[in-house]
């Protein structure tokens, strides 16, 4: 069963780096966001500096990496369910979760690659942050990132519909998002939306990796991101499985 | 026997937009034995069941009754160990289209079991036995049709399943292409695998297969070897186009001939079952001369599997869909 999982994820890998552009390109986002927000936020918080404003800021940006670099990963799954490929696999000897878990590390893993590049850059840029708390926060990305690989792979084998689907994920990203602070800090928020924003896994990630970045490893929020996600991508996880069990079922 | 079914069958249940849920039985009771080392066909027009038979078979979709034993196996209970015997390529192929070809050869061979080294060693060995190792590093979407299809074909065969299923594997290809992969099935017989294949083209069964059966609405209509299935109708086939309102008293003199099996109407055409045409022929012109009934044309075939599907069915599998 692992040695399934390593092959699929092997296979992936490989196929990510046949591609590298599009990885890259889907770092042209957080990449913006940094070289062309993290300035007016700088500018618009009294006594911020740039180095201070990257701190904060650069969590909320992996975050963004995590969620939207995997919220679509299934749309490439709908097509394999049409063409037959997903079929094929579930009647070989595979272990059929492998074949989903096996995907998933390979977005985990490419999500690190992208952070790290994100970071290096904010580092380029005047950031200066904790190393140990980095890296924990790179755990944590990867964490978010296997709930919503698994969110998009569950709903790609549940809707194999790509118009629903992208509807459906615009739906979820844009609060998801906005009820984190990436862009303003909550604190800014009034109270309602700070009650909502308490609700949101990735509201809680974006603030342990402030603390993470910060060095502070006793705040609360840190095991609350773990456990929101961690319990959240199993579930999520679990979902995604089950539906490649009972594939054409 | 490599595969041995019984009863098999399977029944939808649709939803179409806001309407109550739809029972739909795609297969409703089909009986298969295929005998190890044969290539045996399923029949049918489209939406016949065959698909769903085939996915029955191959362990994609749980029957809604009945049994299977698929390379000694039941299809319900060890679903794993059916798999391991099994090759299968479904209709649309079924190959990663992003992927180049030779990585999901070394794939599948792995995930049979092999160790990295075997599995690349037999997928250049099934590269060079397909005429495709010049392709192997291209992505298989840039890829023909035909060159797809044989890729999926490979894929299958990696593991040297001795069963193999192909899911209308010549639907969609160009006549030389189809014409090769026939030859590609026959070299598998060759080698002792065993095929199970559907089909709606009448040719392929009979130039492929073994045994066959033939399928419509959910049921087996005819179960056999072509040529006893072709012989159970007749030997061959004369077929007459006459004067307008020639029809009807041609049919009924026809039929009475002693040497004449059956004889259907088809509007102004008729087609007259004979078991030994070039004996019968001669005796048919006269008695249509001495009945008054001027012949418009006229030709002599050998029967086809189309006769057969037309005896059971009332219909010709060609206008079937």
């Amino acid at each position: 069963m692992l040695r399934h999982t390593a092959l699929f994820l092997d296979y992936e890998l490989r196929q990510t780096l046949r591609n590298p552009v599009w990885p890259l390109f889907g770092l042209l986002q957080p990449v913006m966001y940094l070289l062309l927000f993290a300035p007016l936020v700088a500018k618009t918080t009294v006594g911020g500096t740039m180095a201070d404003t990257l701190k904060l800021f650069t969590p909320g940006v992996m975050m963004m990496i995590a969620l939207f670099g995997s919220l679509f990963v299934g749309f490439g799954m709908i097509s394999e369910i049409r063409n037959g490929y997903l079929e094929r696999l579930a009647v070989s000897p595979a272990w059929r979760p492998a074949i989903v878990l096996g995907r998933t590390l390979r977005d985990m893993v490419v999500l690190v690659v992208q952070a790290l590049v994100v970071v290096a850059l904010a580092w380029l840029m005047g950031m200066r942050a904790s190393v140990p708390g980095l890296a924990v926060m790179l755990l944590l990305m990867a964490a978010t990132g296997l709930l919503a690989s698994g969110l998009s792979y569950g709903m790609a084998l549940a809707l194999r519909d790509e118009n629903g689907m992208g509807q459906i994920m615009q739906f979820f990203a844009l609060p998801v998002i906005l009820l984190t602070g990436i862009m303003l800090p909550m604190s800014l928020a009034p109270a309602w939306m700070q009650a909502v924003a308490n609700f949101n896994p990735l509201y809680h990630a974006v603030e342990a990796g402030r603390s993470l970045f910060d060095g502070d490893f006793a705040d609360p929020s840190i095991p609350l991101a773990f456990g929101l996600t961690l319990a959240l991508g199993a579930l999520t996880m679990t979902w995604s499985v089950a539906s490649m069990r009972k594939l054409a079922g | 026997m490599i595969i041995e079914a019984h009863g098999l069958r399977k029944t939808f249940t649709t939803r179409r937009g806001r309407g109550k849920p739809e029972q739909v039985e795609a297969v409703r009771g089909v009986d298969l034995s295929v005998e190890a080392g044969h290539v045996f066909a399923v029949l049918g027009p489209n939406g016949a069941g065959k698909t769903t038979t085939i996915r029955m078979l191959a362990t994609l979709i749980p029957p809604t009754a009945g049994t299977a034993r698929v390379a000694g196996h039941d299809v319900a209970a060890e679903p794993a160990e059916v798999r391991r015997s099994i090759g299968y390529v479904g209709q649309g192929g079924g190959v990663d289209e992003n992927a180049p070809g030779r990585a999901g050869l070394v794939l599948a061979g792995r995930l049979g079991g092999m160790t990295r080294r075997r599995a690349e060693e037999r997928g250049e060995e099934l590269l060079a036995a397909f005429n495709l190792t010049e392709l192997a590093e291209r992505p298989i979407r840039t890829l023909s049709g035909g060159q797809k299809r044989r890729f999926a074909l490979a894929i299958g065969l990696v593991n040297r399943p001795p069963l193999l299923f192909l899911d209308e594997p010549t639907s969609g290809l160009d006549p030389q292409n189809r014409a090769n992969l026939w030859e590609e099935v026959r070299s598998l017989r060759g080698q002792g695998t065993s095929v199970l294949l559907t089909t709606h083209y009448l040719e392929e069964a009979d130039a492929l297969c073994d045994r066959l059966v033939i399928i419509d609405h959910g049921l087996v209509v005819a179960e056999g070897a072509p040529e006893e299935l072709k012989k159970q109708v007749a030997g061959d086939v004369v077929t007459l186009r006459l004067r307008h309102g020639d029809a009807g008293p041609a049919r009924a003199l026809l039929s009475a001939q002693p040497y004449v099996r059956e004889v259907r109407a088809e509007e102004e055409t008729l087609r007259v079952y004979l078991d030994d045409g070039e004996h019968g022929l001669p005796p048919l012109l006269r008695a249509l001369e001495d009945g008054g009934l001027p012949i418009q044309s006229i030709s002599l075939d050998r029967a086809t599997l189309d006769d057969v599907f037309l005896r059971h069915t009332g219909r010709s599998l060609r206008d079937a869909d």
